[in-house]
């Protein structure tokens, strides 16, 4: 018996001992085909799915390196079973291969005629294929491409995309690092991206996901289409794409519900992209506006299901996701895996954070009693008003209180989901209030003052969670959240999360009401974080110095 | 008592009546159907040794060898140890020691002039395997050198037609040859084989001619097989280390404990019922492999283990339905460490003739097998387990099957100590070989160093133990509330970890995850928070995160703050005075009563007994509904419902049918007892009846007779004889009212009755 780090359980996931010598040695090599479940202080979860495996293979890797390194890392025997499950697993993809045929365009190829047979007897692909050219191989009507992808996905035997990009018009574009450089694992992730063609980029917030869409707009040198959560965020990557980059800004446009400007390089929101009116979607000829040479979508754990759709159609261009999770609360990690492609680069959080490039952060939950008269009220309400009862408490407005002045002269943001309570917030705190019906042109000025810190303390509703860079901010405080969504903890903990100039830690407090629902979606929070590897601490309000 | 002299015995009888006990005892053990029942004799048990069905039970265990030196014996006749070495295609003392164990199994004896194979054996061979297909040799048999000199002399055709004969059975029609001719003579090429006695005329078969046994034996170039018999089929191998046989035969046999201790302590609470048809329903099945996240195979196999090694069996539930349980054999199995619990369970499958590979496969009727259905069982099974596994272990450590051409290998060998059955070897072989690796005794189909303990009659136990991950006594517990125990915890430390937080991942580490839930779990039973943190600080190798504490502390703080219990009845006023009172007052005591709230007392006493004697104590109580409305109520006056009348008519029809019949049966019996002589009648001879009885008949009497029934109860019945015949008196019965039949030899006395 070895005395190896892993223990590898039946149930296909892998144990990770993370205080044993060989433990580093050991995340190294399963990281490419195991995703990182959770990662506390001493035993990391990893899963074996079949999209980890898929993408591994995607990368290069094969069932036999998979197996011998199981075999090798692991302390006690691994279960035969699962041995073969990896293989077995593996095996599927590839099976089937989207070509370019000279003649007939783009065809589905197979080395195993079996699984072909079985494939075109599945109804859902039947109408996305053509004739029938030779034993091995059937045509595919070039639309489906993205269609197809998806639905051989579905039925378990995904398709290995050799059937190439088109190379988009053509333009100039040239990282300028004169004044910066970027960060070896930046540089790694857009080269990984590059030699995969489409894929997936997971960097935590914070980690610089902007400059590795910059630098694989380098490695294009086309025209890029760029599809961000909201114009705020739109406006950031203009001006990073202006500083980092060779583009002026003349070269980049904005596509948005105030601006329709078609550039070189054009960035979108997602919510313009998927307005409808009378029933049809009136932006998509956007997509279609130019050669684009590269498509990127920006938080792609958010993409919505109709951007999904679009992007069906455009799988003869290159497209780079970038995210902080793949987790998507919708469940639909595969289309990710079959419209923007397989995950071609990962790193752990802890491990950016170690590298200094993130701020360490230091996670409490401040519990508050909730009055007897609220408890009441609470008690007798309706199911569906319980959450917002229990999160707007007024208690909570003096524990904010008591830690905003805790942390005198330091960046505070307070973030809550009740536009009530962040108003009542903001008038007892005096501080300025940023929620969704305030004007963009507002809130940029808010930002930015809040950047130079000329405003020491703001109160935003969720409409900070995404993309809005504000790194100087150094304590944030949540006083309410929609329901328990990890995907909005991650968020909001990258809010915090870019580095400090002097290696301070950030402060991220939540406030939940004991007893309630609040304190139950708080655990699934909790649990996010502590699985992230983020100690935190439970206080309640009482114990807070004051 | 032997009659043994020089040449040998007179017979199979006499041999074995001059054995020692051992030998006999010998070969009553390997052959045990001779026992039942015990044979009175020599006679009878040399006997019982020939009869067909005992012959072929003992032929079913010989090897190729075995049989085939048997079928040399057959085709010698009777012959000289010698004669068979030579006519045997194998190493002489291959030979001599299979001669040996032939003769201990009485399938050979010595007679005088000779070995010879016991009668029948012939038959019982047929043409099955070891058999070479050659006719006895004839009486004046032909020496070698002879037969062999004759061949030499014959024709091309000649010798292409013995060939033909010797491929196609050894027998031909002699059609229009000549049976009678010289060598000299021979017109054709059988006329040439017949003069020269290469093929003789079949006794009894006119027209018939046979090739003698000598002459086969010539023509396979002297033996009664081309090929040679001794020679045991190898084993296709290839090389792989044995640590890594171990570590993955180790890892299997880990994870089958680990199953079956799962399984059952599930199927302890929950246990699932027992089909019509005995076995365990598909469904049932299912949620066992989702249970063990196994396949259904594994599944199926985990499940018979368990029955084979008693610590699964069937028995009935509270409502009285069949359920299969874990048996109080389960209790004692959990206390023994994982490597005797796994020797127990692999030992259980060696023995068992049950056939878990067939689970979900469908019968000729097209219905699905069930697992543990009584009928899954093959008599063959041990051995083509014990077969298997011993023929495995002829491979050193370091030596598995080959990928491919391994499995039919071993098949092969199998089959070659093992010729004759079973018939589905070729399956049961390989179902042993996967069944072996899903219970840990073969891993990457060589066999574990731990597991030839089993085959050579030792003790696999410390072997495995050594490769069994240890047992672990601690946990990491950590933010997420998560403990991981790094290998199998100590057993009493694992269940009670099971009660303060929840399984989550198991195999050879266990993930628990603490919930409010779970840490109320260990509350109810009657953990107190210090306990908790003490166990906690205790098991946990790293310092116990602060949610933890935290968690255990919050679920403290909320334990029982809702009290429950029983009442019969509660009395509220808002007058906390008049309660007061009510609760104080002398005569209240026996009613039970306690007060929970300033204006609420409960009654352990219930309400129709409370309401009268509350307003015995002068209270004005009124009755509230469930709702807490106000109940008013007065005392019931009671009332029966008026009773209904049958039809009178049919019922007295009915009676007095009844009733006449119940007269006429007193009546007859009246006059059975009224003509009973006072000395009791001297019981006739059959003969005498058979007189007495034909008289009665003449004269158209009615006779009293003495009868004795089918219970071998005696009465007497007054009867009116109709007819005899054929041992049977067929009479009208006087108190059946009605014509019976009665068998002669049971009537014991026949008595004139009075007319009247």
């Amino acid at each position: 018996m070895t005395d190896g780090p892993l223990i590898v359980q039946s149930d296909k996931t892998l144990l990770l001992e993370i205080d044993h010598d060989q433990a580093a040695e050991c995340r190294k090599a399963i990281a490419p085909f195991a995703e990182l479940e959770r990662s506390p202080e001493h035993v990391h979860t990893y899963r074996l799915t079949p999209l980890g495996l898929w993408n591994a293979r995607a990368a290069g890797h094969d069932a036999e390196q998979v197996v011998d390194t199981l075999l090798t890392y692991s302390r006690y025997a691994v279960p035969h079973a699962l041995l073969v499950d990896v293989a077995e697993t593996m095996a599927r993809y590839g099976r089937l291969r989207l070509e370019k045929h000279p003649v007939h365009g783009l065809v589905l190829a197979s080395t195993d005629r079996p699984v072909l047979e079985e494939v075109l007897r599945a109804k859902k692909i039947a109408g996305m294929l053509g004739a029938r050219i030779d034993d091995d191989t059937v045509a595919v009507h070039a639309s489906e491409r993205g269609n197809l992808k998806q639905a051989l996905l579905k039925l378990g035997w995904p398709a290995e995309d050799f059937a190439g990009y088109v190379d988009g018009e053509a333009h100039a574009i040239s990282l300028d690092e004169s004044e910066w450089t970027l960060r070896a694992y930046q540089r790694e992730a857009a080269e990984s991206f590059w030699h995969g063609g489409s894929g997936v980029v997971v960097l935590p917030c914070g980690a610089g996901k902007t400059l590795v869409g910059a630098a694989a707009m380098a490695h294009a040198q086309a025209t890029t289409l760029i599809l961000v959560t909201n114009t705020v965020s739109a406006r950031q990557w203009k001006d990073e794409l202006v500083r980092r980059t060779s583009l002026t800004e003349d070269e980049i446009g904005e596509y948005s519900g105030t601006v329709k400007e078609i550039r070189p390089v054009t960035i979108a929101t997602y919510q313009v992209m998927t307005t409808k009116r009378g029933g049809v979607y009136r932006h998509l000829e956007l997509l279609d506006a130019r050669d684009w040479g590269l498509i990127v979508y920006d938080e792609v754990h958010l993409l919505p299901a109709p951007i999904f759709r679009m992007t069906a159609n455009l799988q003869a261009r290159r497209r780079i996701g970038l995210t902080a999770t793949l987790v998507r609360e919708d469940g639909r990690e595969g289309d990710v895996f079959s419209l923007i492609g397989p995950k071609r680069y990962d790193a752990p959080w802890k491990d950016i954070e170690s590298q200094g490039y993130i701020a360490p952060a230091d996670c409490v939950e401040v519990r508050v009693t909730l009055p007897q008269s609220e408890r009441l009220t609470y008690a007798t309400a309706e199911p569906e008003e319980r959450y917002r009862l229990a999160s707007c408490t007024h208690e909570k407005v003096q524990v904010v209180r008591d830690l905003v002045a805790q942390h005198p002269g330091q960046p505070t943001l307070v973030i809550g989901q009740y536009i009530d309570q962040l108003d009542e917030l903001a008038d007892k705190l005096d501080a300025p209030v940023i929620k969704g019906e305030t004007p963009v042109r507002e809130r940029q000025r808010l930002f930015d003052a809040f950047r130079s810190g000329e405003v020491g303390l703001l109160v935003v509703s969720k409409v900070a969670n995404f993309s809005i860079d504000l790194p100087s901010a150094e304590v944030a405080i949540q006083v309410s959240g929609s329901f328990g969504s990890r995907q909005e903890e991650a968020q909001r903990l990258g809010r915090l999360l870019r580095p400090k100039e002097d290696g301070k830690s950030a402060h991220f407090y939540t406030i939940v009401s004991r007893d309630t629902v609040d304190a139950d979606f708080a655990q699934n929070r909790q649990r996010f974080l502590a699985e992230q590897g983020y100690a935190y601490r439970i206080v309640d309000a009482e114990d807070l110095p004051a | 008592m032997s009659t043994r002299d020089d040449t040998g015995h007179r017979s199979l009888a006499d041999q074995l009546r001059s054995w020692s006990d051992d030998r006999l005892a010998g070969l009553l053990t390997a052959r045990p159907d001779l026992t039942t029942p015990a044979p009175h004799d020599f006679g009878q048990l040399a006997s019982r040794a020939t009869v067909r069905a005992s012959l072929a039970r003992a032929l079913d265990t010989l090897t190729r060898l075995e049989l085939s030196v048997l079928d040399a014996l057959v085709v010698a006749g009777q012959t000289t140890p010698a004669d068979v070495r030579s006519i045997i295609h194998a190493r002489p003392a291959a030979v001599d020691a299979t001669l040996a164990r032939l003769l201990d199994l009485a399938l050979v004896w010595e007679s005088r002039g000779g070995l010879r194979a016991v009668s029948g054996t012939a038959d019982a061979l047929g043409t099955g395997p070891g058999a070479s297909g050659l006719r006895p040799r004839s009486p004046e048999a032909l020496a070698p050198a002879e037969v062999t000199r004759r061949l030499a002399e014959l024709s091309p055709a000649a010798r292409a037609l013995l060939d033909h004969v010797a491929e196609h059975g050894g027998e031909a029609t002699s059609g229009s040859a000549r049976l009678t001719v010289l060598p000299a003579d021979a017109a054709t090429p059988a006329e040439e084989l017949v003069s020269r006695r290469l093929l003789v005329p079949k006794p009894g078969s006119p027209g018939v001619v046979q090739l003698p046994g000598e002459v086969g034996i010539a023509l396979r170039g002297g033996h009664t097989t081309r090929e040679p018999v001794d020679e045991v089929p190898p084993l296709a191998t290839a090389e792989r280390s044995a640590d890594l046989v171990d570590k993955v035969a180790a890892g299997a046999a880990f994870e089958l404990v680990r199953r079956v201790e799962l399984l059952l302590d599930h199927w302890g609470s929950h246990p699932p019922g027992v089909l019509r048809s005995g076995g365990l329903a598909v469904r049932d099945l299912k949620a066992v492999t989702t249970l063990l996240a196994v396949d259904q195979p594994t599944a199926a196999l985990v499940v018979e283990t368990c029955a084979a090694a008693g610590l699964l069996s069937a028995r009935a539930d509270v409502t009285g339905d069949q359920v299969w349980v874990p048996t109080d054999a389960f209790d004692t199995w959990l206390d023994e460490p994982p490597a005797a619990r796994w020797v127990t369970l692999v030992r259980a499958w060696l023995a068992s003739s049950r056939l878990p590979a067939l689970v979900g496969t469908r019968d000729e009727t097209g219905k699905t097998r069930n697992a543990l259905a009584p009928e899954l069982a093959s008599y063959s099974m041990p051995e083509s387990r014990a077969g298997t596994l011993a023929a495995l272990a002829t491979m050193p450590a370091g030596v598995v099957l080959a990928a491919t051409t391994g499995l039919p290998s071993l098949v092969e060998q199998v089959a070659w100590h093992r010729p004759r059955r079973p018939r589905s070897r070729t399956q049961q072989v390989a179902w042993t070989l996967t069944e072996s690796a899903a219970l840990g005794v073969s891993g990457l189909d060589g066999l574990a160093s731990y597991a030839r303990a089993l085959v050579d009659g030792g003790d696999p136990e410390p072997g495995l133990a050594a490769l069994l991950p240890q047992p672990v006594d601690h946990v990491l517990i950590q933010a997420d509330l998560t403990a991981v125990a790094p290998g199998p915890l100590e057993s009493a430390l694992a269940r009670q970890l099971q009660l303060v937080a929840d399984v989550e991942s198991r195999g050879g580490a266990t993930t628990y995850r603490f919930t409010p839930a779970s840490v109320r779990r260990a509350l109810d039973v009657g953990w107190t928070a210090v306990e908790l943190h003490d166990f906690l600080a205790t098991v946990s190798r790293t310092p116990v995160p602060q949610p933890l504490t935290y968690l255990v502390d919050d679920t403290v703080r909320t334990f029982g703050s809702v009290r429950v219990g029983a009442a019969e009845s509660f009395l509220r006023a808002d007058d906390e005075a008049a309660l007061s009172e009510l609760l104080h007052h002398p005569k209240a005591r026996g009613l039970g009563l306690r007060r929970i709230a300033p204006t609420v007392i409960v009654s352990s006493t219930p309400v129709d007994v409370l309401l009268p004697r509350l307003r015995e104590l002068g209270a004005a109580p009124v009755l509230e509904a469930a709702d807490g409305t106000v109940q008013v109520t007065r005392p019931d006056v009671l009332r029966a419902r008026v009773p209904r009348e049958r039809g009178a008519s049919a019922k007295s029809v009915r009676e007095s049918a009844r009733v006449a019949a119940v007269v006429a049966a007193v009546r007859s019996g009246d006059r059975a007892t009224s003509t009973r002589p006072l000395a009791p009648a001297t019981p006739l001879t059959p003969s005498g009846a058979l007189a007495a009885l034909r008289e009665a008949i003449e004269v158209g009497a009615t006779v009293l007779i003495g009868y004795v029934d089918n219970q071998g109860v005696s009465s007497d019945r007054v009867v009116d004889p109709i007819s005899i015949e054929g041992g049977s008196l067929t009479a009208h019965d006087h108190r059946a009212d009605d014509v019976r039949a009665f068998a002669v030899h049971r009537i014991t006395t026949v008595q004139q009755v009075p007319p009247g």
